[in-house]
């Protein structure tokens, strides 16, 4: 079929270097430069690999802001194996993969990559070494924060390990995607879809505080005898929903939804609801 | 024994250096282990720096950013505490509760950060359609260089200039408007989550939007990953039943048209 062909395309297209793919690890700390609730680390995962993607891209202006625009949509995962996740997805753009395939794959990695780094960074990690340098502080030795600082420049310098692994993951991956990419494409979407049906469920949270009185000194609690009953987390799935709605059908802009999520925020809290 | 001026702007430029590091979650330096020794440096009593790094480190151990969750100031903790230890003359133990408010205050103006910084989306948003890398650049590089900001202001007048109107600010924080925030910043992902559904959902999708929702929600697990595994199991269905289709379709059409595929599929 058509896969003599499409190898030849893949020698032709690397513009990255070596040299590319180490400086992308450093500059995966900037993930979360620009965090917030919304996107979360969008701004600061574009911003990452945007010299790369400019070089990727370079007269293209149509391509690169394509490119930039899919790269802004919510994004939250683990900074210290983003560069993994980063070197992956900067080998698919290298060969201008199709924008869903790209879009798919991120969105479905980020997630579970967030909860094996949280487990690993945070709650692993972390207590050992506080653990054990915490031991020596508290004797006042200067072993303590000596150690505990080398063990976190070990862990920053293997960024760079990670961003290396990630692209070479992603430079085996593109010739099976070659194959097949219309299909991968939809298949991508289906993943990263499903995916994002469980970020809804776990990221997104609105606890009902109100109670109903109904005599007799009985009341129901609105969210436990009420919505739980029903489906748990159906507010977040309905509220999802609603901004989908207003977005795409109605045209509104993502900073009026923001503003309008935080003033219902705040009265409700003041009112007690929430 | 007070703090000179001079000692008030080099904890301040401790807090911005690591501020920018909390921020990032970049090496690590935000962490009292650290904080606590370099400010017990600067107060001229490093061994009280160091016993509070680890008492200060463990008892923050527990209290990580991880998921999303914002808890109490590790650097304000840090920096407060030996401060406290340092003018007071209390044991490092004690100071680390004294310094408890100064580390919320912060926690709460990260978090009120966390959901105003949501507004600068929109122009990231117009830069990114236009391909203007420079102005992104800027839009991007900005929340950060206000946090670290913050950071040193919020230890200069803690530590320096006006620890007790500091505290007195503290408290006096109505606690709707603290928990509306926190709210407002529990319900936004929706608005990321819709702007991603924007792009990605057509109609035919949403049944695995609704098997991903589902299994997140009865599936009590630490990550996404047995989401994600269900999520590859139907893209795998699909992606053997398109290819079997068009495989299909490929053999139909060249016993129609006598062997001509050199279109490939």
């Amino acid at each position: 079929m058509a896969s003599n062909a499409s190898n030849n395309n893949t020698e032709n297209k690397r513009v990255l270097t070596k040299r590319d793919i180490t400086k992308l690890g450093l500059r995966s700390v900037l993930l979360q430069a620009s965090f917030n609730y919304e996107r979360m680390q969008a701004g600061g995962w574009l911003y990452s690999m945007l010299p790369f993607l400019k070089k990727i891209y370079k007269d293209d202006k149509k391509g690169l802001s394509e490119s930039m625009q899919g790269h802004l949509e919510f994004i939250n995962t683990s900074p210290p194996i983003v560069p993994f996740l980063m070197g992956l997805i900067l080998s698919l753009e290298e060969n201008k993969e199709n924008r869903n395939t790209i879009q798919g794959l991120k969105v479905a990695l980020f997630g579970p990559l967030a909860g094996i780094g949280d487990a690993i960074y945070w709650f692993t990690i972390l207590p050992i070494v506080a653990g054990i340098t915490a031991s020596f502080a508290s004797n006042g030795s200067i072993l303590g924060p000596i150690i505990f600082f080398l063990v976190y420049l070990a862990i920053f310098i293997m960024r760079i390990f990670w961003a290396h692994t990630g692209y070479s993951v992603g430079l085996k991956a593109i010739t099976k995607i070659k194959e097949n990419s219309e299909l991968i494409a939809k298949a991508a979407t289906i993943l990263g879809v499903t995916v994002i049906g469980g970020l809804i469920a776990t990221y997104v949270h609105i606890d009902v505080l109100s109670k109903i009185n109904i005599g007799g000194g009985h009341s129901i609690a609105l969210q436990k005898d009420f919505f739980d009953h029903i489906f748990p987390n159906i507010l977040p799935l309905g509220y999802t929903f609603l901004m989908y709605y207003l977005l795409k059908s109605r045209k509104w802009s993502p900073v009026l939804l923001i503003v309008l999520t935080f003033v219902v925020a705040i009265i409700l809290s003041f009112l007690g609801v929430l | 024994m007070d703090i000179t001026l001079t000692q008030g702007i080099i904890l301040a430029i401790i807090a911005i250096i690591a501020g920018f590091d909390f921020w990032l979650e970049g090496l690590y330096i935000f962490r009292p282990m650290i904080v606590c020794t370099l400010s017990g440096i600067v107060l001229g009593d490093m061994t009280l720096g160091i016993v509070a790094g680890g008492l200060t480190e463990l008892a923050f151990a527990g209290l990580t950013p991880a998921g999303g969750t914002q808890p109490p100031n590790p650097i304000l903790a840090g920096i407060m505490t030996v401060v406290i230890a340092h003018t007071t003359g209390h044991n490092a133990a004690t100071a680390i509760g004294l310094a408890l408010p100064f580390s919320i205050l912060m926690q709460y103006i990260i978090l009120f950060y966390y959901s105003i910084f949501s507004v600068f989306m929109g122009k990231a948003d117009k830069y990114a359609a236009e391909a203007n890398t420079k102005a992104f650049a800027r839009i991007t590089i900005l929340p950060m260089v206000i946090v670290a900001l913050t950071y040193g202001v919020v230890v200069f007048l803690s530590g320096y200039l006006a620890q007790a109107p500091m505290k007195a600010l503290v408290n006096a924080m109505p606690q709707w408007l603290s928990h509306g925030f926190e709210i407002a910043g529990g319900i936004l992902p929706a608005v990321g989550f819709g702007l991603l559904l924007k792009v990605m959902l057509k109609g035919r999708f949403v049944p695995y939007l609704l098997i991903g929702f589902v299994a997140a929600c009865f599936i009590k697990f630490g990550n996404l990953l047995p989401v994600a595994v269900i999520g590859a199991a139907c893209a795998l269905y699909q992606f053997y039943n398109d290819k079997e289709k068009m495989q299909l379709e490929s053999r139909l059409a060249t016993s129609n048209n006598g062997g001509d595929y050199e279109d490939g599929i």
